[in-house]
This record gives C-alpha cells, sequence and structure tokens, in this order.
C-alpha cells in the first residue's frame, strides 16, 4: 500500500517544464510534488539536443559545463540541391546556440526545482485525474506499480508529446496530420559533422521536416529527421527516409550508430485553451513547441516560470477557477503566441514551397552575410539574385 | 461484410523504441504507454491507420 499525499502544486512529468513549473511554484511558497513515470529523469533522450541562449538568464537557468557540450556559432540551412546558406547563431531560432546532454540538462533543472524545495516521486505514473464539483483536484496514480491518490489544489499536465493529462481533462490538444512530425534520431559516431554548425537539410530528403545534424564533437553528432505525418502514407516511412539521407551522405554513411530515439513533435498553431478548473498545461502538453524550428525546450521552460508562479499564487489564494488561472493562459501568450502563430504560418508556406524555388532562395541568400534575417532582407536579396523568384515567393510569405 | 473492428491493432516490442508519438497522435486517446510496452484500447479504436503512419519504425500494425 501506498499512502495517499497532498499538496498545494502538482507536477505530472519532470521534463524541462514541469521541472521549470515546480521550481517556480516552490519558490513562490507552495507545497510542490513532481511525479515521474520513468525511472531516470532526463533518460531516454529523445532529442536533438540544440538550444538558443538568449532565454536562459530569464527563467533563472545558470549555463553550466556539466550540460553544456558546445556552442556553434550559427545555421547552415541546405536546399534540396543542397545548395548552402549560413545564419548566425542569434537569428537562427531557438534551436542553434548551445548542443547539450539532455540528460544532464533535465536533471539540472530537477535538481534546482528539488533545492527550491520540490518532493519528486520516480516510477510514479499519472492514469486518470481526480475531479470534485467538475474541477480538478489531482491524479489517480501507481507508484512500482501500487495505486494511489495525489489530492492537489492545483495539477499542472507537463507530461510532454503524449499529452495525457490535457486529453482526459477535455483540453483541446489534439493534433491535425499537418501539425505533427514524425521523428527519428540516430547518435552517431565517426561523422564528418563541423562544430561550428547545425545543420538542416530541407525539402524532397524530409517532407514537411527536416533533417538535423547537430555535432557534439570528436566525430559524435546527432543525426535525425521529421517528417510531417500528412505526408506519410506508408508504416516506418520516418525510418526509411532518414536511413536514405544517410546513405547518400558518405560522410555520415561511414559512422557508427550507437543511440537511437524516436518521437512526435507538433507544429501546430497555439492551442486555444490551456487552463481549466485546478488544471493547467505547459510544454508540449501544451502544443508549446516553435512550429517552425521544432524547438520546444526554451518554450516550455519560459511558460513553466509563469506557469509555476500562478499555480502557487492560486492554490494560495484558495481561488482554483479557470477564470483565475486565465492568468496564466494569458502570461504565456503574451510572451510566445505571437511567433507560434507566425511561425506555424511560415511553416505552412515553407512545406509548400516547391522544391525548386526553395533552391533559388537559398542559392540567393548563400554568398550574402544576413546580419538581420528579416522578410526584407530575405526578398532584396532574391530579388537581386533571381528576379522573376520574387514575384512567386513575396504572396508565399 | 466484417468490420474494421476485427482486425487486430498492435505494437510489436520487438521494433517499438517507446517514443510515445503514436499516443500523442491517436484522435481518441486509445493508446497507452506505461513505461516501455505500448498498449490499446480496441474497443475504442477505429483503426484509422493515423498511428501506423506517424511510428517513426513501423512497429503499428493492423490486421
Ligand atoms: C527527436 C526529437 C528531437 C528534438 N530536438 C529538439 C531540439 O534539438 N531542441 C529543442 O529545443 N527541442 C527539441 N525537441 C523537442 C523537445 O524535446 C521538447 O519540446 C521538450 O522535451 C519538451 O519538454 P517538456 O517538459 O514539455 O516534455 P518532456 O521533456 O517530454 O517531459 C515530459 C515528461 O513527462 C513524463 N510523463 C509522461 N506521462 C506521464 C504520466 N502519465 N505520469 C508521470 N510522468 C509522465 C515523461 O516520462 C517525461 O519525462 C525534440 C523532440 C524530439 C522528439
Ligand atoms: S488506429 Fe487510429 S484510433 Fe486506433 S489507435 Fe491508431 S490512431 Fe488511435
Ligand atoms: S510510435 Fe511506434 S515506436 Fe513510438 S511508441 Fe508508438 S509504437 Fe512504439
Amino acid at each position: 500500500m501506498v499512502a495517499d499525499l497532498r499538496c498545494d502544486v502538482l507536477v505530472v512529468g519532470a521534463g524541462p517544464a514541469g521541472s521549470m513549473t515546480a521550481k517556480w511554484a516552490a519558490k513562490s511558497g507552495a507545497s510542490v510534488i513532481m511525479i515521474e513515470k520513468r525511472q531516470e529523469i532526463g533518460s531516454p533522450v529523445r532529442c536533438g539536443e540544440g538550444m538558443s541562449k538568449a532565454w536562459l538568464s530569464d527563467v533563472g537557468i545558470t549555463p553550466s559545463n556539466r550540460w553544456i557540450n558546445l556552442e556553434v556559432e550559427g545555421a547552415r540551412i541546405y536546399s534540396p540541391s543542397e545548395k548552402v546558406m549560413e545564419i548566425n547563431e542569434k537569428h537562427a531560432g531557438n534551436e542553434v546556440g548551445y548542443v547539450v546532454e539532455r540528460d544532464a540538462f533535465d536533471k539540472q533543472l530537477a535538481i534546482d526545482a528539488a533545492n527550491a524545495n520540490t518532493t519528486i516521486h520516480l516510477k510514479t505514473h499519472a492514469k486518470a485525474l481526480l475531479r470534485k464539483n467538475g474541477a480538478i483536484v489531482g491524479v489517480k496514480a501507481t507508484h512500482f506499480g501500487q495505486p494511489f491518490e495525489i489530492h492537489a489544489k492545483i495539477t499542472v499536465g507537463a507530461d510532454g508529446f503524449e499529452s495525457q493529462v490535457g486529453r482526459w481533462a477535455g483540453l483541446p490538444t489534439n493534433l491535425q496530420l499537418r501539425d505533427m512530425d514524425s521523428c527519428l534520431q540516430y547518435r552517431m559516431t565517426n561523422v564528418d559533422s563541423d562544430v561550428r554548425y547545425c545543420d538542416f537539410y530541407l525539402g524532397k530528403v524530409a517532407p514537411g521536416g527536416y533533417v538535423w545534424v547537430f555535432p557534439k564533437g570528436d566525430g559524435l553528432a546527432n543525426v535525425g529527421i521529421g517528417v510531417q505525418v500528412s505526408q506519410i502514407k506508408n508504416a516506418a516511412e520516418t525510418k526509411d527516409y532518414l536511413d536514405r539521407w544517410i546513405e547518400h551522405h558518405p560522410g555520415y554513411s561511414k559512422g557508427k550508430k550507437i543511440d537511437m530515439v524516436g518521437g512526435g513533435v507538433s507544429i501546430s498553431p497555439p492551442i486555444k485553451q490551456s487552463v481549466t478548473d485546478g488544471l493547467l498545461l505547459v510544454g508540449d502538453a501544451a502544443r508549446m513547441i516553435d512550429p517552425l524550428t521544432g524547438g520546444g525546450i526554451a518554450n516550455g521552460c519560459i511558460a513553466g516560470k509563469i506557469a509555476g508562479k500562478v499555480a502557487a499564487e492560486a492554490a494560495q489564494t484558495g481561488d482554483v477557477s479557470r477564470t483565475f488561472l486565465m492568468k496564466y493562459d494569458q502570461g504565456w501568450r503574451a510572451v510566445l503566441e505571437e511567433k507560434l502563430l507566425r511561425n506555424w504560418v511560415a511553416k505552412e508556406k515553407l512545406v509548400s514551397l516547391p522544391d525548386e524555388i526553395f533552391d533559388k532562395i537559398i542559392d540567393a541568400l548563400a554568398g550574402v552575410k544576413l546580419e538581420k534575417l528579416s522578410v526584407l532582407n530575405i526578398l532584396k536579396a532574391v530579388k537581386d539574385k533571381y528576379p522573376e523568384v520574387t514575384k512567386e515567393f513575396e504572396n508565399l510569405l | 461484410m466484417p468490420s474494421k473492428k476485427d482486425l487486430h491493432i498492435e505494437s510489436s516490442g520487438e521494433v517499438c523504441v517507446s517514443c510515445g508519438a503514436c499516443v500523442g497522435i491517436c484522435p481518441l486517446n486509445c493508446i497507452y504507454l506505461d513505461e516501455w510496452r505500448i498498449g490499446f484500447d480496441e474497443d475504442v479504436c477505429t483503426r484509422c491507420n493515423i498511428c501506423v503512419r506517424a511510428c517513426p519504425v513501423g512497429a503499428i500494425t493492423i490486421r
């Protein structure tokens, strides 16, 4: 028998978004429990391990050699015929800056949460929600397979892409097929990756997504792919696309695989509702991944800080209503929504761009050092080299 | 005519990499991933094939 537990704020899932929420809720004075179904936080690593830098200090994360693998100068974008353009790290989106050890990063955030007085339970799996008068008041869970209940004033769904908590609560996290990438990644050794860049290969090699190579130093790299599910017809196509790409790139086909992970990435517009009475969603569970880059670590952490503060305040005032929790909904939207929406529109346009046009755009940009990446700058560069292309591409933007 | 519901859906433990992609996309939320193992609620599943396409490694079969 496992004894039932009680707390102000219960966080389901100890990924970056969950640990961030737990830390900020605990720092704000709430009693916090965080549960994780795995036996080890951060492992297995379901991630390319690329992240930008600028947001870290805002959410109270101190860069540390314990989890930073290396720093890159920028991104290289490869068109379908492998024309290349470079983008400086500062403008290359939320996956470019550091390459990290995700397991160490996730553990550090959990340690930060623990140091702020969060109680953590591993091997503890939320199975259903507890409800009272229509509000969510905790979860039914198992700990080492033994059922028990956790009663909480506020329950936080930080359960990642699977997003069970949100769906149990009736929140609209279902995805359209065009709004999800099916992903697979190998960690490979003895490959020719360049430690100065995170590389992205777009176009028919990965319909609706891209192949990524994020270097880890000493010939080690994360080589992965995301393919838009709406463009997949048969079983195992994601793996086929990745294997084919590797086969056609001698610098990689000579490498050896030492690890393999799969996963789902949402590339959707922001969800319409992230809170209900007694519950809020954060991170991948709330579909906060940037739909253009596929990066979700930064957004999950940024929203987690807001979630933690609002959850603690709700528990302390005793007002756990949806109306009160809208403060969180509005809080993350103020910071993330416009960009998520803009990048979703950009993603929709990008996936409809014919390969030939895409080749020309990248070719036009290849020679130019774009200090600032803006639509206007891109248009100007393309106009100079391929005036005929700008027309088609102008209305795409 | 046999209904789709007569078809059996399963994920091969030998192929599955426990990634949760199928769980997150199933429109009826009828797939479960404990820590490692995938299970389906066959009474709810409509055999729509979406999870089969979303699975990166082709672990799921309906037959
Ligand atoms: C292949 C791949 C590559 C990626 N590459 C990048 C990248 O390079 N850069 C980037 O920024 N983002 C990347 N992402 C996205 C990034 O991994 C996620 O956005 C990030 O992990 C989200 O954090 P989270 O805390 O919301 O969820 P997660 O990190 O998924 O954490 C959720 C946690 O909840 C636990 N959990 C789930 N259900 C339950 C339950 N019922 N009870 C208890 N615990 C539960 C899970 O075990 C997990 O530990 C990638 C994703 C994939 C799949
Ligand atoms: S076939 Fe469709 S309904 Fe059945 S488990 Fe797969 S996605 Fe869900
Ligand atoms: S998508 Fe495929 S590999 Fe991933 S958990 Fe589901 S069955 Fe397993």
